[in-house]
This record gives structure tokens, C-alpha cells and sequence, in this order.
């Protein structure tokens, strides 16, 4: 019984928290770009270090209550000396991963001036929350993949940006029509 | 002493051992790859062990290797020999946390850690064109973050205040 108990478990975190998983031409990519940043956060770290931040510092109080549900970040951003250094299927993989029905494209920017696309998907965490994040930034010589596993609280997800790594976010929640009840 | 408390006394040794252990282990890898010897710095020891307002608030324990006129790499500047070179060393021993590469500076930072704690032991490894250094600091956590979110400064932090301590070298 213990076995099975152990191995029903084993069967069931990926279930809670599924990462996304990096393509391995992503990796190709870091062999042509001018700069590359990889972060890769575990859930170990994140636990620990939301443990010992303080919830009464007005710095680390925010970072806190964010890091306590989250099981992973994972960053990666690549910049390119010129144009044409990746190929935007590079992506496709991602997208194939966020096309299951838990989650939901909530961001889709074509600019034809900068010729930046910006893709934010959003996981259905249950409960109004949500259950991961995932950014797509293609410029034509930047490319960044931002993964945040774990449940957030939609009213914080601007606090994540610019911390661990990940770029600021320039969007508000309210005005992408994202409701608590994930509607 | 109850099989408890030796229990925990061993895995509390192990722990420390294996730390000193993957500073040493890093360090001669850079030096075997690279076919040099770490520059010796004059009174490190002691100044880590008495001055201890050198290290930046948050830190403690810093083991520095610094390694001078490094020649190019087997592998060339090819960044991905290096990636390989450094996750041949750490493999399921570190686990990288934050990796940068400038190919125009020519610099690749490494932030690793093993078992992460209250304090974590962490190893940074910034190569260069030539020079590379590799340090080994006891971190909390608030610091352990802070390095995460400006990794291209986290080697300067350290190298900067030994290089003052040492009239530069």
C-alpha cells in the first residue's frame, strides 16, 4: 500500500505542476546570439526563499506571498547582432504546449511598426487563480521565453516582473479583461 | 551521543565536506581544461578569516580562485563547449540557477548552488577572455535573490573588495 501510495503521488505532481518544456533548438539559439540569460528556479529555492523573506518588509512582503505558490520560473532571452537569427517556428513547440485546454492565449500583440509580437497565456489555476504564466516576446533580434509555474494570484502578477529575472510586464490585468473568477 | 543526533552530526559534516569538496573540484576542472595554474593571492585565508566587513553584507565564507592569462579553450570561444565544459563539472552536484553569455564581451557568468538552506552555498564562475574566476560564497537568502536578478554583477562583488585588499595585485 505504501508503494502505491508513493507511486500515486509520483503520478500526481505533474498533474499540480507541469512545467513547460524548453525546445532544444532554444538551445541552438544561445550559439548565435550576441547576449543569452538563462534562469532556472526550482521549486526548492522558491519555497525557501519565501520562507525566509519577511511579510511585514514592505520590499519583500509582496515577493512573499507571490513566491509561496509558485513551483518554478524558468527564463530565457537571447539577443541577436542582426536580424533573421531565429526562426520563429523555434516557438512553435512552446505553443503547441499552451494549446491545451487549461490555458488560454489572454495577450496577443502584433506590432507592424516595431515588428515585436508578444504572446501571454495564461494557466486556469482554479479558484480565480492562476496556474502558470507563460510570456513570448519575438522581436526581430530579441527573443524571450518566460515559464512561472505555480499558483499566482492575478492581482500580483505585475510584482513579478522585473524580479528572478523576469522582464517588467507592461500590461495591467484589468485591462485585459482578466476576471478572479477566470472567466 | 544518541544515533540521532550522530546522524545528523555526519550529514551536517557531509554537507560542509562536499561544499569545500565541489570549490576544489571546479577549480582544478578550469585548471586541467585550460592547462593553468590559479594566480595566488597573498594572505586570502587571512583575510577572509578577519576581514570580514570585505565581503558584502549577506555573505560569508568566500573561497576565490582567480586565474590569470588564461589561454583560449580546446574547444575555441565556442560559448557551447564552454556550457558543456561546466555542466560536465557541476552534473548532479550544482544545479545552474542563472547562466549569461556576452558573445561581444566574450564573458559567460554561471550561478550554481547545491543544496539550498537558511544559508546556501553557492558558486560563481564568470569566464573571460583572459581570465576566469571562480568563487565559493555562503549566501542568505536575500542576497541569494539579489544575485539572481543582476547575475553580471555577482563575481564583481567579491573580485572588486579582494582586489582592493590586495593593492590590486
Amino acid at each position: 500500500m505504501k508503494i502505491a501510495a508513493v507511486l500515486l503521488f509520483t503520478a500526481l505532481i505533474p498533474l499540480g505542476a507541469q512545467d513547460i518544456k524548453m525546445p532544444a533548438s532554444l538551445e541552438k539559439l544561445a550559439a548565435k546570439a550576441d547576449e543569452t540569460v538563462d534562469v532556472t528556479l526550482d521549486a526548492s529555492l522558491l519555497k525557501l526563499a519565501g520562507r525566509f523573506l519577511s511579510d511585514k518588509s514592505g520590499d519583500e512582503a509582496p515577493a512573499k506571498k507571490i513566491l509561496a505558490g509558485l513551483q518554478s520560473i524558468t527564463v530565457r532571452s537571447y539577443q541577436f547582432s542582426r536580424e533573421g537569427q531565429y526562426d520563429p517556428a523555434d516557438l512553435e513547440e512552446i505553443r503547441a504546449q499552451v494549446k491545451a485546454p487549461q490555458w488560454s492565449r489572454i495577450v496577443g500583440v502584433r506590432s507592424k511598426k516595431d515588428r515585436e509580437n508578444v504572446d501571454v497565456y495564461f494557466k486556469d489555476g482554479g479558484n480565480g487563480n492562476l496556474g502558470g504564466i507563460v510570456v513570448l516576446c519575438a522581436e526581430p533580434t530579441e527573443l524571450t521565453i518566460v515559464s512561472v509555474v505555480g499558483t499566482i494570484d492575478p492581482a500580483q502578477l505585475a510584482s513579478l516582473g522585473g524580479q528572478f529575472g523576469i522582464p517588467k510586464f507592461d500590461f495591467e490585468i484589468g485591462s485585459i479583461g482578466w476576471r478572479r473568477d477566470g472567466k | 551521543m544518541s544515533p540521532r543526533l550522530l546522524a545528523l552530526f555526519l550529514a551536517a559534516a557531509g554537507a560542509a565536506y562536499s561544499a569545500d569538496h565541489e570549490f576544489d573540484r571546479v577549480v582544478s576542472a578550469v585548471e586541467t581544461h585550460y592547462g593553468v595554474k590559479r594566480t595566488h593571492i597573498p594572505l586570502m585565508g587571512l583575510a577572509n578569516f578577519v576581514v570580514k566587513v570585505a565581503h558584502p553584507a549577506g555573505t560569508s565564507g568566500v573561497k576565490l580562485a582567480v586565474f590569470e592569462d588564461l589561454p583560449p579553450a580546446p574547444g575555441g570561444d565556442d560559448l557551447a563547449d564552454l556550457d558543456r565544459f561546466m555542466n560536465e563539472v557541476c552534473a548532479g552536484r550544482l544545479h545552474p540557477m542563472v547562466v549569461t553569455r556576452s558573445r561581444l564581451a566574450g564573458e559567460s557568468t554561471y550561478i550554481l548552488t547545491g543544496e539550498v538552506g537558511k544559508s546556501t552555498r553557492m558558486l560563481i564562475a564568470t569566464f573571460e577572455p583572459h581570465e576566469a574566476t571562480v568563487i565559493e560564497v555562503t549566501v542568505n537568502i536575500e542576497t541569494l535573490l539579489k544575485m539572481i536578478g543582476s547575475p553580471e554583477t555577482a563575481h564583481r562583488l567579491f573580485q572588486d573588495k579582494h582586489d582592493d585588499g590586495d593593492g590590486g595585485r
